[in-house]
């Protein structure tokens, strides 16, 4: 059992303090929850429609390219045209040699 | 037509122009010693392109035609590589031989065995090429 801090000390701790804080900036930072922002397969940005679709110019009923990204269990990210051409021949991931398994799509 | 491939390559070679590997130059030089060439498909980046050495090669892993024993060529081979990966991968395969997976069983067997041999034949067979 440890015994309790008598009053008399925590005015002594008060009158030492060194220094008060005044202000403090918070700071955030960002980035994309995947490894790469570049497909590695066309080396287009996956946000961008993937150079199949931007030579075929493939359009949407909105007329927005439909090209989404595909995050495998590795957190590779790819276009899925590109990938699900890859897979055909080969079910590992490009960059890492993983066996692929998607974990997410979307944009 | 401008095609996905064609598309793509146009990439390779802007990046080979901007950040070449050391000792690959991504223009036409007239110093060439060894000459090759590649074929690259359709499918291309999906299926690797066919480089092949038209010059005659004495090298352990270069067959008599010209082909070149390299993994990421043949079932190694992934998308993500471009057309500098490829050259950098070549380079380093001439400068450093696999002996153990021949191509050129002759070449294997001096490069390990009597390597003054090996060089000679080398040498004999880089000034035929500028002689052709």
């Amino acid at each position: 059992m440890s015994e309790e801090p008598e009053p008399m000390d925590t005015d002594n701790q008060k009158s030492e303090k060194m220094f008060t804080l005044k202000k403090w900036n918070a700071v955030a930072m960002w980035s994309w929850d995947v490894e790469c922002d570049t497909c590695a397969i066309c080396r287009v940005q996956v946000m961008d429609a993937c150079l199949r679709c931007q030579a075929e110019s493939k359009k949407d009923y909105y007329g927005k390219q439909d090209c989404v990204v595909v995050w495998g269990e590795c957190n590779h990210s790819f276009h899925y045209c590109c990938m699900s051409l890859w897979v055909k021949q080969n079910n590992r991931c490009p960059l890492c040699q993983q066996e692929w398994s998607i974990q997410r799509m979307g944009k | 037509m401008s095609t996905p491939a064609r598309r793509r390559l146009m990439r390779d070679f802007k990046r080979l122009q901007e950040d070449p590997p050391t000792g690959v130059s991504g223009a036409p030089t007239d110093n060439n010693i060894m000459i090759w060439n590649a074929v690259i498909f359709e499918e291309y980046p999906n299926k690797p392109p066919t480089v092949r050495f038209v010059s005659h090669m004495f090298h352990p892993n270069v067959y008599a035609d010209g082909g070149i024993c390299l993994d990421i060529l043949q079932n190694r081979w992934s998308p993500t590589y471009d057309v500098s990966a490829i050259l950098t991968s070549i380079q380093s395969l001439l400068s450093d031989p696999n002996p153990n997976s021949p191509a050129n069983s002759m070449a294997a067997q001096l490069y390990k065995e009597n390597r003054r041999e090996y060089e000679k034949r080398v040498k004999a067979c880089v000034e035929q090429s500028f002689i052709d």
